[in-house]
């Protein structure tokens, strides 16, 4: 063998490799068959079991996806948020912006004539343990509510305004990312989701 | 040669302390640094591996007989990365914030040395029911390693372990430990105490 | 023990002993401590005139920390208590002197332990250690508790005036973007960046910051005197300083920063680094040329972390990246014997 590796054919040389390539095959297609529905499903979730948290009284099973061109020129996937009974509340805006660390994402709450914020939640984030993932707290999210879309959002240090921010102590630059990708998702998506069908 | 291989009873306590994967042959650092920020991802981590040592030892043991010498490191990686995409689809479906906060680490199974040296020494040479001690004792030795390495971590980072308040509230969190220095000062400092206590039994037992 | 080939009957003819390498053989460990600590004392007056108490605390605290700790762990270690060479109470004193003054009791006790610990013993002892001690003490703390250690721990709520404004180089970095963009200008300047602005606050030291780092002019009269005592390299403070300046200059020039390059020299720890930190004998290279690179890397590390990251101050991070290179540096600028080709 040593000799002349190709003696006798690939096939004789390679066949268990084979073999096993279409039984490992045959394994991992039936996984995927098994599990697949169920991880599609948990994927949908993780976004949809926090739409009545951002639209109030919305229900998740009546949301659904549309797509819409943003100011950008890119296509960008928003959820049509509808209340139990089907009537439309809200938009939510799925999106992603960098931070301190690295990428946030973000879910945006707005309400149906895109003029409110109705809610704020941190899909993901990766801010320092302790200060910049505070962002992730009702604490910090939760100042984002009601605040109007007409001009960007602010941050502050001391004393906010109505309208404004108060960053969260020590981590200025988490705070200033996650209002920066809310003012930069409203700028880009506010147009273009009032021109949608809202039945 | 076949004569002084170990017997399965030998693998299997080797596997978790003499051979600790960990703390004795320093394979596998790439987990043991990323994802002992706390037991949970630890522990599930441990289980993922075990469950491929075990399972690509028992396959590539029964099959063992039909290697080819040049081929069978191809048939090590793909039986390994078969049960590494299981164990990934697996969590993902019934872990889902477990499978996402171990991101990329479970795919990397893969490329974990500790499971394709366990195919190469053992299992690739001995039986199935030496492949499978070999397996259970490794992956023992693993989780030991990790769990050791996450319970400082996440003990000194978080005042938890497994999530359960185990200090008083004033505790502060030492940041750092749960962040990637922590990681390496805490495998370090592990790491010296094992070998210290190691020496000290050596010289004890030849005076 | 009685094994003739670790203890020789008679002394070595060369004798290897670990840095620092002194010149003079009267001049030991213990005497060249001695001279960081008086040299020290202008920095330490400065703080209590400006921190008062907190700066006793602080100090003492890290000192008593830093001298336990070094008792227990040689002890420990089974080795002699080195103690006595009064390195940890330098360690301790300049540790001390980088932390904010109102960090809680056990930021500084930490990072005393750790630094002893991690940035020294378990090299092996003094003259063995990689890294800069009070550095990864300080290091350690300052990932660990960022709310306790971070920008926003200098400013608080105290009956001390200076205790409730920003530091220098918050100041800056707040202003950084505004001031970059041109929204604000040498015209029309917010209040408090006029403030940090004025240059004898910052030489004196009647400003916000790290204990011991406020007042340039305690900083540059403790350091000539070690530099004089040849304790301190001068060429460390020189690299450090003419590369910061440079870099700083071309901050300024391209407007990345309100503050001038030497508004930038004289605020944060850039001179207590140069003159006390980098110019840890074990820490540092030991050739001329070597000694002027390691300055010069850490001034424009420094400059790069004030400027670019978002950190306000980068002198801790760009003395332990510059600890690093220091075996690098060592073999670069090795000195060629006279009449070698």
């Amino acid at each position: 063998m040593s000799d002349e590796p190709q003696k006798g054919g690939y096939i004789r040389q390679a066949w268990l490799v084979i073999i096993l390539a279409l039984v490992y095959g045959a394994a991992l297609a039936g996984t995927q068959t098994a599990l697949g529905p169920r991880i599609a499903e948990n994927k949908k979730n993780e976004t949809f079991h926090q739409i009545p948290m951002l639209v109030e009284g919305a229900d998740s099973a009546k949301t659904e996806p549309v797509t819409v061109k943003g100011k950008d020129g890119k296509d960008q996937v928003v959820y049509r948020a509808r209340s139990a009974d089907g009537t439309f509340l809200g938009w939510v805006l799925p999106t992603t912006g960098q931070g301190f660390a690295d990428r946030i994402d973000v879910l945006i709450g707005v309400n149906a004539d895109v003029t409110k914020i109705t809610g704020m939640y941190v899909l993901d984030q990766k801010e320092t343990p302790g200060l910049g993932a505070l962002i992730t707290e009702e604490d910090f999210l939760k100042q984002y509510r009601g605040i109007s879309t007409d001009k960007p959002i602010t941050v502050v240090k001391a004393e906010p305004a109505p309208g404004q921010i108060l960053a969260i102590s020590g981590a200025t630059i988490s705070s200033d990312s996650v209002t920066d990708i809310v003012n930069k998702t409203i700028e880009n998506l506010k147009e273009p989701i009032r021109t949608l069908d809202t039945k | 040669m076949s004569n002084s291989q170990p017997t399965a009873q030998e693998r299997f306590i080797n596997g978790i302390l003499p051979e600790n994967p960990t703390y004795r042959q320093l394979l596998g650092m790439c987990p043991t640094l990323a994802v002992t920020g706390a037991m949970e991802p630890a522990m599930t981590m441990a289980a993922a591996t075990g469950f491929v040592m075990i399972s690509a030892n028992v396959i590539i043991s029964l099959i063992r007989g039909l290697l080819k010498p040049h081929l069978r490191i191809l048939i090590f990686t793909l039986t390994i990365a078969t049960f590494v995409t299981i164990a990934d689809r697996f969590l993902a479906a019934y872990m889902y914030e477990m499978s996402k906060q171990l991101g990329s680490y479970i795919p990397l199974i893969i490329v974990n040395c500790i499971i394709i040296s366990r195919c190469e020494i053992c299992a690739a040479k001995q039986g199935v029911g030496t492949a499978l001690a070999d397996g259970v004792g490794m992956s023992l030795g693993f989780l030991l390693g990790l769990g050791s390495i996450a319970t400082v971590r996440e003990i000194l980072g978080s005042g938890t372990w497994f999530g359960m308040a185990v200090l008083p509230e004033a505790w502060p969190d030492w940041g750092i430990m749960v962040l990637p220095p922590g990681a390496f000062l805490t495998l370090g400092l592990l790491l010296g105490l094992v070998n210290w206590l190691g020496n000290r039994k050596k010289s004890a037992g030849t005076p | 023990m009685t094994d003739s080939a670790t203890t020789p009957d008679r002394a070595p003819a060369l004798h290897v002993a670990p840095s620092p390498h002194l010149a003079q053989t009267a001049f030991h460990t213990r005497g060249m401590m001695i001279d960081v600590l008086v040299a020290l004392a202008p920095v330490l007056l400065a703080t209590l005139l400006v921190f008062r108490w907190h700066g006793v605390v602080q100090v003492g605290l890290c000192v008593l920390a830093c001298v336990a700790a070094e008792a227990v762990l040689c002890l420990l270690m089974r080795k002699p208590i080195a103690v006595g060479d009064c390195s940890a109470a330098v360690t301790g004193v300049i540790l001390g002197l980088s932390l904010p003054a109102t960090a809680p009791w056990f930021v500084g006790v930490i990072a005393s332990v750790v630094a002893i610990g991690l940035g020294k013993v378990v090299f092996g002892g003094l003259g063995y250690n990689l890294f800069n001690p009070a550095m990864v003490g300080r290091a350690f703390v300052m990932l660990s508790f960022a709310g306790y250690m971070g920008a926003s721990a200098y400013v608080v709520t105290d009956s001390l005036d200076v205790l409730t404004q920003a530091t220098p180089l918050t100041m800056a970095k707040q202003n950084a973007a505004a001031w970059a963009a041109g929204q604000i200008g040498p015209e029309n300047m917010p209040e408090g960046l006029a403030d940090i602005r004025q240059f004898w606050p910052l030489f004196l030291g009647t400003v916000n910051g790290s204990l011991g780092e406020t007042s340039a002019l305690a900083i540059l009269a403790g350091g000539l005197f070690l530099c004089l005592r040849r304790v301190a390299s001068w060429e460390i403070p020189l690299g450090m300083l003419v590369a910061g300046f440079l870099c700083a200059a071309l901050a300024q020039w391209i407007k990345l920063t309100p503050l001038t390059a030497l508004q930038f020299m004289i605020s944060g720890s850039f001179l207590f680094g140069a003159f006390f930190i980098a110019t840890d004998p074990v820490t540092s290279p030991l050739t001329p040329w070597g000694k002027f690179a390691f300055g010069a890397g850490i001034g424009v590390l420094t400059m790069l972390i004030r400027v670019l990251s978002g950190y306000p101050e980068g002198v801790m991070f760009a003395v332990l990246l510059m600890n690093g290179a220091v075996p690098l540096l060592n073999r670069w600028t090795i000195p060629r014997p006279l009449g070698a080709k």
